[in-house]
């Protein structure tokens, strides 16, 4: 009653949304429950296992129940794959919606597409003018989760068409799909399809997609106007996922013979993944439990990391998902993941900056507290880069190149990443993190730190010691921050102090991090910081083009306004060409060219420790896709069920001393007040 | 009775009004319609997606009839939904009512009794160093800022002694209740300060009022004046105080719900202050307006009812 | 713009800020009322003892309050000439330690912290020195803001009454309507950080309690035979009001400013835990505090930094409420 949501068939005939809550208040009558409140009291308060119990004790075969418990550190926007874009969403999703393609679990560096839905990675078609096509094959077999929009209830059969749909709706007007412009431009006749769309409805019925070619029940052909490798990293995101229409036509949203169907685009899905979601309380959990049907992929048995292969061995080949339940923790606060984690209570403890020390020694492994506890530590390198971002159209920074690189090189990037990332990040020396096709593990930024170099960089600028060289001024700049939290806070200082031992000055112009956006998109700004890029897909091109000309704000991600006509020929190419040694030419160049006009100022690639519980080792390190990896984890219950309460242990004796406290001043009080009344 | 109520509440229309005024321009002037929509579609979504969302949300259109539909929409009890989380405002603040009053009303009713019973003790042995001190003791309690209790609370209760969970929350009967504990205990201590300082000002004015002095001449002992005469007198001023509180409740409690992990509206409200979600920042000003109003109407019929003559003026 | 940065400005600011308040004490000591009430305050020792402790804080303030001119050009304040000997480290030290906390690579120490440092490796007693004046200069202003108006409109409401005091009542219960804590959020976003919009917004919120205190009391002293009188003699309203009502009245002023002073300081703690507080580089309590509550889940613990900001900010705001309550013993000693 008190989910949000639930399945219409687990509801109350009468509800209205109104009067759920309500519905609480007339269960029994108060005056009990308050006397059972108290007894609970006793009872309860002595339990700090914040989990709640798991939907059942054992499976149906009699083997136990096994649960597995993580974490989100927001609430998802939206449950519609083909409108959902943050991170949160994507991890969400993506165990209840299966994708085309999947990445490999094991193989990050450099990542690798296996086939997930469908038989095998379409194999590219050439089809004249410059126009490419991909035959893909549905594996036969999979299906949809059994849910009451269904004939029957039982799910059917996934199909081509239902990609085809999914295509569709990345198209309407009304989902606002936010990939609807990178597809269209490449697929044909998507823009034709939103165009019938402009006012009126789209018709699913009579508006199909030039460019998606449905041969059979388990074949279709997708046709793209020019070469476009990327499309089978699209095919490994949750947008592309086959949507039922059924659903989507059942959960609308609105009240059906008096009970409210939610509505698919926020709460609620029909997928034919590993799990299928049971329940949604918005900031507090989202519960999965497995989907009994599931076929559709195996755990693989190639490309086991050496130090866990053995261990990995059994695994191979065996049914997915390992486990039976899913249990997302929603904490929106870094302290308690971590206070969980310690208690046993979360699968793994994330150590964010402060808690760090706590897990790991200064020599990068764990305490031995916790190593007798038998954790693990794994590292996690995140394929994203962060920098702070020049406004290349401002008067003062944006002509003023040397004036950038001696900002750069004044920038001490290793400090900042022991003091807010205990070391583990790596400073980033390029533009590409570790993983992609492109990057370079030798390379070395060259307008990295070096204080000495700043300096005389700057007064070739013409800013000797931060001051005009003409006026004797002193160089003023503005940095936007990002600075919500005391964390953000402090890294703005550091930025501001880091920036003004060149002897400039610094003002820090601090705001949400949606206002700084603004500020960046609008180019009112001389520098930016908390900018950064998080790879959509693993490919040099979803990074570069954040300097292509034509990708300005509002259109595109260029906040740095950067345009170099050799840069963009160069992009143009590499763009849609095939990994090669050509290509890698062209990525070297543009790196080339990137430092000598410095737009930004490289930070670091997001990289952290992820201590896991001795009963739940994991069995992947690709970051890459952690809501999709969930169905290959493994859980030892019982090891749990062994550790927990000798890691909870709760002392008695703050509780007497406190007691003695109370009683002992009670009759302190009372002895001198009958003196005092005598 | 009737008729002083229709007033009453008639009164708040243009309070109600005045405020719905403030939060639109507010709300105008905080964002721009841009804005608006990169927060809710994301950064990465621009050009022309972000124009069309913009026009058939109306935002494009002139003020003033954007506030009257504004006003058409509060009427209808249409917050709008949050730029975080996409969900109906209507929805987030009836689910996080109920989480919010299992702590804001436990905790109230137990800080107030504590309150009550410290102030009742330290105006039995009035002016006496225990009473001074308890005095000095709420002072500094009152001098306390919120999260330090919090946080202190937290660190040594939930963290090292693992008496408590350190954070979160479900609906589970009974189980309920381990998640309340300890919250509770924090809110007593937040509020015991200036609670049981300004009761004992109040009990001390009782007992300086002539009855008192009668009673005391009829030969009543002091305990039994101070218990029976003075304790029900001066309830009935605080209760008269403190109804007003009462419907604020439920907006919960900023900080300790938000540190707890309780997903009450108090949390709710920090996530927006923290995220700047605005829609539900200038809902919870509406409806944090209305209760304090319907608290004020509250307070006015205690009145009335305790002192049937100001029903007449 | 400049102007108001020129360190001889804000000198000038500062000490005409104290002379003015110091004024205006003086004057109200020439009251009868006010001279009662500062003997009664001599004889209260915990009143005394808070008044000191005040005064404490006063001094630490200004002495980051006031600039004077550095060799590199531009300026800095006296603490910061005073404290010029306390080096920077990289990151967190303990108390009195002399080797670098829970860094990756174990560091020795460049100089000796009474309190430790912070993360970003600043002493943490110097910092908790500056931010009494973050805590100064916002109640300073914010109390330049609200108390005259409040003042004022409590009087005009009680004073002329009907339509003028329907108006005023009308602005006020609005404004009160509305959770203090959201309209103060509300306006710190529509205005930007900074400690000036924060005096503003916390102005905006603060001035009803006072109106409403004022008013009352202006309704009871207009009904005393003093202002009939003047009534009937046909003096002016400026008259009546500067010279009768307002000494009248201004005592209470005098305990509403300092007690309110204390929930400002409170009210910026919260504020900045919030994140719409003092802006980045500006020391406070309420920020260290803010940035403390992470560090508590480290182990080994770091305690200094959270300690010594509570410590700090609690010295402050107990001093202020007790004077409050001493101050209002004082001068109504049948209801102290």
């Amino acid at each position: 009653m008190t989910n949000f949501w639930k399945p219409p068939r687990q509801m109350d005939k009468s509800v209205s949304p109104i009067s759920r809550p309500l519905n609480l208040f007339r269960i029994s009558d108060f005056g009990l429950r308050v006397f059972l409140l108290c007894c609970a009291f006793a009872l309860c308060g002595c339990d700090n296992n914040p989990n709640p119990p798991p939907y059942h004790e054992r499976r149906a075969d009699g083997s136990p129940w096994v649960v597995r418990y993580a974490s989100l550190v927001s609430d998802p926007k939206s449950f519609d794959p083909q409108f959902a874009y943050d991170v949160t969403a994507q991890r969400a999703l993506e165990p209840v919606y299966d994708r085309l393609l999947d990445y490999h679990p094991m193989k990050a560096d450099p990542f690798e597409l296996i086939p997930s839905m469908l038989e095998e990675i379409p194999k590219r078609e050439d089809a004249g003018e410059g126009k490419v096509s991909y035959l893909c094959a549905l594996k036969p077999g999979i299906l949809f989760h059994d849910d009451p929009c269904f004939p029957d209830g039982k799910g059917r059969e996934v199909v081509a068409e239902d990609v085809h749909f999914s295509f569709q709706r990345i198209c309407d007007p009304k989902i606002e799909s936010p990939f609807y412009e990178p597809l269209a431009q490449r697929v044909i006749g998507m823009r034709e399809a939103r165009e019938t769309a402009k006012d009126a409805k789209y018709d699913y019925d009579k508006v199909r997609i030039a460019g998606f070619e449905t041969i059979d029940a388990h074949h279709f052909r997708i046709h793209l106007s020019e070469a476009y490798p990327q499309l089978l990293y699209w095919f490994a995101l949750h947008t592309t996922t086959p949507m039922a229409r059924e659903a989507v036509e059942y959960y609308d949203g609105l009240v059906h013979d008096g009970t409210v169907r939610p509505s698919i685009h926020k709460f609620y899905t029909v997928g034919h993944g590993p799990f299928r979601m049971k329940e949604y309380v918005p900031r507090q959990r989202i519960r999965y439990e497995r989907f009994d049907g599931y076929h559709t992929s195996v755990f693989p048995s190639d490309g086991f990391p050496p130090e866990k292969a053995q261990w990995l061995q059994q695994f191979a080949g065996k049914p997915l998902p390992l486990f039976d339940e899913l249990h997302f923790a929603i904490i929106l606060d870094t302290i308690p993941g971590f206070v969980l984690g310690r208690q046993g209570y979360i699968d793994g403890i994330t150590a964010n900056k402060d808690a760090f020390a706590a897990v790991v020694t200064r020599s990068q492994e764990l305490t031995p507290k916790y190593k007798a506890r038998g954790l693990e530590l794994e590292k996690v390198m995140m394929p994203n880069t962060f920098f702070l971002s020049f406004n290349m159209q401002d008067p003062v920074v944006g002509k003023n190149a040397k004036l950038r690189k001696a900002i750069s090189c004044a920038f001490d990037v290793a400090t900042y990443c022991d003091i807010f990332y205990n070391g583990v990040s790596p400073v980033a020396q390029q533009l590409l993190p570790r993983g992609l096709f492109g990057f370079d593990p030798n390379y070395k930024n060259p307008n990295g730190y070096d204080p000495e170099k700043a300096k005389r960089l700057l007064a070739e600028a013409g800013y000797p010691n931060g001051r005009d060289a003409k006026t004797g001024e002193q160089l003023t700049l503005t940095v936007e921050e990002p600075a919500d939290g005391s964390e953000l806070r402090q890294r703005a200082e550091y930025e501001k102090r880091a920036f003004e031992t060149l002897g400039i000055k610094i003002i820090v112009n601090e705001n949400t991090h949606a206002r700084v956006l603004e500020r960046l998109e609008q180019g009112s700004f001389q520098l930016g910081s908390g900018t950064g890029w998080m790879a959509d897909y693993p490919d040099a091109e979803n990074f570069f083009f954040l300097f292509y000309s034509k990708n300005f704000p509002r259109e595109g991600a260029n906040y740095c306004r950067y345009s170099r006509p050799e840069f963009d020929a160069a992009y143009e190419k590499m763009a849609t060409m095939e990994n090669g040694p050509e290509r890698l030419a062209l990525i070297q160049q543009m790196n080339a060219m990137l430092d000598e006009d410095c737009p930004i100022i490289l930070q670091f690639s997001k990289a952290y420790f992820s201590a896991t519980q001795p009963w739940a080792r994991w069995t992947h390190n690709n970051p890459i896709m952690e809501g999709g990896f969930n169905k290959y984890h493994q859980v030892d219950a019982a090891e749990r069920e062994r550790l927990q309460p000798e890691w909870n242990r709760k002392p008695l004796w703050p509780g007497l001393a406190l007691g003695a406290l109370i009683f002992g001043g009670l009759g302190y009080a009372i002895r001198w007040n009958r003196k005092s009344n005598v | 009775m009737f008729n002083y109520l229709v007033r009453r509440i008639l009164y708040a229309v243009p309070i109600l009004l005045g405020v719905i005024l403030i939060t639109f321009v507010l709300d105008n002037v905080m964002t721009s319609p841009d804005e608006k929509a990169s927060r809710v579609l994301g950064p990465k979504v621009m050009g022309k997606a972000r124009v069309e969302w913009i026009h058939n949300r109306g935002l494009d259109l002139p003020l003033p009839t954007q506030f009257a539909r504004h006003l058409g929409k509060l009427a209808r009890l249409d917050f709008g939904t949050s730029w975080q989380t996409q969900r109906d405002l209507r929805d987030v603040f009836l689910t996080g009512a109920l989480p919010s009053l299992l702590i804001t009303g436990p905790g109230f009713v137990a800080a107030f009794c504590a309150s009550v019973s410290l102030a009742l003790f330290q105006v039995f042995v009035r002016n006496s160093p225990l009473d001074r001190g308890l005095t000095l003791l709420s002072v500094g309690l009152m001098s306390v800022p919120t999260m330090v209790y919090v946080i202190f609370g937290q660190a040594i209760l939930a963290l090292w002694l693992s008496y408590f969970p350190a954070f979160g929350f479900s609906f589970a009967g009974f189980g309920t209740v381990r998640f309340l504990l300890l919250p509770v205990t924090i809110f007593i201590f937040i509020n015991l300060g200036y609670d049981a300082r300004l009761f004992r000002a109040i009990f001390l004015e009782e007992i300086n009022q002539d009855y008192v002095r009668t009673a005391h001449a009829k030969g009543l002992s002091n305990a039994r004046v101070l218990t029976v005469h003075v304790f029900k007198n001066g309830l009935i001023a605080i209760i008269t105080l403190v109804v007003a509180q009462v419907p604020k409740l439920v907006l919960g409690s900023l900080l300790i719900e938000s540190l707890f992990g309780i997903p009450g509206l108090g949390s709710v409200l920090v996530q927006a202050i923290q995220t700047g979600d605005q829609p539900v920042i200038m809902a919870s000003v509406f409806l944090g307006s209305v209760l304090y109003i319907t608290g004020l109407i509250a307070t006015d019929i205690c009145y009335a009812l305790a002192d049937p003559r100001i029903r007449l003026s | 713009m400049s102007f108001f940065y020129h360190w001889l400005t804000q000198d000038v600011l500062v000490i005409g800020a104290f002379a003015f308040v110091i004024s205006l004490l003086r004057a109200g000591a020439k009251n009868e009322r006010w001279q009662r009430a500062w003997l009664r305050l001599k004889k209260d020792r915990t009143g005394m003892i808070a008044f000191v402790v005040i005064g404490i804080y006063l001094g630490l303030g200004a002495l980051e309050l006031l600039q004077i001119p550095a060799h590199t050009g531009g300026s800095r304040s006296i603490l910061d000439v005073l404290t010029s000997g306390i080096p920077n480290e990289r990151t967190y030290s303990a108390p009195l330690a002399d080797e670098l906390f829970g860094s990756v690579r174990g560091e020795r120490l460049e100089g000796h912290h009474l309190l430790g440092t912070d993360v970003l490796g600043k002493d943490v007693l110097v910092q908790t020195l500056k931010a009494c004046r973050t805590a100064l200069i916002i109640g300073g202003m914010t109390t330049a803001i609200y108390i005259p108006f409040g003042t004022l409109m409590g009087i005009l409401a009680g004073y002329f009454r009907r339509w003028v005091d329907d108006l005023i009542q009308y602005v006020y219960s609005t404004l009160a309507s509305i959770p203090e804590i959201l309209l103060l959020v509300a306006i710190l976003l529509t205005l930007g950080k900074g400690l000036g919009t924060m005096s503003i917004a916390l102005g905006v919120t603060g001035w009803v309690g006072l109106c409403r205190l004022i008013r009352g009391e202006t309704m009871r002293q207009s009904e005393r035979p003093y202002v009939t009188a003047a009534r009937a003699l046909g003096q002016t309203h400026w008259k009546i009001v500067t010279r009768h009502l307002l000494p009248n009245v201004m005592h209470l002023v005098l305990i509403s400013a300092v007690l309110g002073f204390s929930n400002i300081v409170l009210a910026e703690a919260i504020l900045s835990y919030l994140g719409v507080g003092a802006p980045v580089g500006t020391s406070s309590w309420g920020t260290m505090i803010d940035s403390g509550r992470t560090e508590l889940s480290r182990d080994p613990l770091v305690w200094w930094n959270i300690s010594a900001a509570t410590a700090a900010l609690f010295g402050l705001v107990l001093s202020l409420n007790l004077l409050g309550d001493s101050l209002r013993r004082a001068f109504d000693p049948k209801r102290g």
